[in-house]
């Protein structure tokens, strides 16, 4: 008995070990749990404290990360307004497309829409190039113009792009109204991109300053009532037969992205009817 | 004694506070995780009472286990390691050394103390991975985070021998 009592005393150790082996079982069993566990793990306020405050100093190490998906982040967020913008624009300009296709009964003319892809307006002969072409239903002789007024004519097209000839082009030559009913024609004299001239006015007709410039709608090419510009001076031409008008274009040149295309079904059948008579 | 104590104390508070704020946020490779702690229990004198060092280890255990919300897991492992000290620190203990030596590079040189150390962490770890997963999960993942667990501890014994002030 006393030698057992012995062993015991000496070997105490072993039931220290399996006590507390028990004890951490006796852990991994019961508050593994995580309701239950409040007591020994982060849950509790010493740890918890401890936890906060290395999470505060962590963060700052993340700062730079942070930093980079924020500006990632806000670069994504630019381009989707731009898109929305774009996109505003082109309703905004389809609404005015309907208002026009309203006041013109919409008779044989479409539209498309497209984006300008290059352009020019230091020379005399400016071009802009769009990014439709035959592929997409546009072809030479359509008029192209956006919310604010006539941008010029298609001039060429290949199969995904077409070459337009602005208003600022010396070759551009476009045939429109003041007032309802006196036609004459507009031709740019390749100086300045805010202004262009009308030639051949007639002297009988009487002009102000500041009427506005229409489309005709006599060529196929343009419907009638797209607004091109507003009178802004009235001189006598090099000849002395006629008026010549300074208009001021109501196009911006310089910032032009999103336009309209518009073509007519039957302009081909019309050219035809016209070519033995004009 | 009580300097030794209030040492020994201070070691333990920092130690533990380097675990769990620095070593056991650290997943290498998704398979190891460093405990240094392991270095206190392997540098406590030859003479260390069973009973204390079983203490000592349950101690780091459930500090280790509060911190990682691991209730049990760690104090188990730990416990254990401490437990089988003993037994494999005498496999290495030879006549020539003090009664009372500190284990370390100093009185084991380098082979004995690695191959020391290298036993009792991989003891630490082949106890606690089944426990954290309680079922044998894949065998090969369980081998490969007890391998990759005891080197990467094991790297940390061999730098906190170069700065060990009796080694």
């Amino acid at each position: 008995m006393r030698s057992i009592l012995d062993i015991l005393i000496k070997h105490n150790h072993w039931f220290l070990f399996l006590l507390l082996e028990g004890i951490s079982f006796v852990l991994i069993v019961c508050f593994n749990n995580y309701q239950k566990a409040t007591m020994f793990t982060s849950a509790n306020s010493i740890a918890g404290n401890i936890y906060s405050a290395i999470t505060d100093v962590d963060s700052y190490f993340g700062l730079k990360t942070e930093n980079r998906t924020l500006v990632d982040h806000n670069n994504e967020l630019i381009n989707e307004v731009e898109s929305l913008k774009a996109r505003l624009r082109e309703y905004e300009d389809s609404a005015s497309i309907a208002s026009i296709g309203n006041a013109r009964n919409n008779d044989g003319f479409y539209y498309k829409t497209a984006r300008v892809v290059n352009s020019s307006i230091n020379k005399v002969d400016n071009y802009i190039t769009l990014d439709k072409g035959i592929m997409q239903g546009v072809d030479n002789q359509m008029g192209v113009f956006n919310s604010k007024g006539v941008i010029g004519v298609t001039f060429t097209s290949s199969d995904n792009f077409t070459v337009v000839l602005p208003l600022l082009n010396s070759k551009s030559i476009i045939s429109c109204k003041v007032n309802d009913n006196t036609l004459c024609t507009l031709k740019w004299d390749g100086k300045d991109i805010r202004h262009s001239y009308l030639i051949d006015l007639p002297r009988y007709e009487l002009f102000e300053m500041g009427d506005t410039v229409y489309t005709s709608g006599f060529s196929s090419i343009f419907p009638a009532g797209i607004p091109l510009g507003r009178i802004e001076k009235l001189e006598d031409s090099a000849d002395g037969q006629s008026y010549r008008a300074r208009v001021e274009l109501f196009v911006d040149f310089a910032d032009i992205d999103n336009v309209f295309v518009v073509g007519h079904s039957n302009r081909e059948e019309q050219e035809k009817l016209e070519e033995g008579i004009y | 004694m009580t300097s030794k104590t209030l040492i020994r104390t201070r070691n333990f508070v920092l130690l533990a506070l380097a675990q769990v704020i620095i070593f056991s946020q650290i997943h290498l490779f998704g398979y190891a995780t460093a405990c240094i702690f392991a270095i206190f229990l392997l540098k406590l004198p030859r003479h260390t009472t069973q009973n204390e060092m079983i203490i000592w280890g349950f101690l780091f255990g459930i500090v280790t286990d509060m911190f990682c919300n691991t209730p049990g897991i760690h104090s188990a492992a730990a416990t254990a390691m401490a437990f089988s000290r003993k037994y494999i620190l005498a496999a290495f203990t030879h006549k020539g050394l003090p009664d009372d030596f500190i284990p370390g590079v100093k009185s084991l040189k380098w082979g004995g103390y690695l191959v020391y150390a290298i036993i009792c962490v991989s003891i630490f770890y082949a106890v606690l991975f089944p426990l954290e997963v309680f079922a044998v999960r894949h065998f090969t993942t369980l081998l490969i985070s007890t391998a990759g667990s005891t080197a990467l501890t094991m790297l940390f014994v061999v730098v906190a021998e170069f700065f060990s002030p009796n080694r």
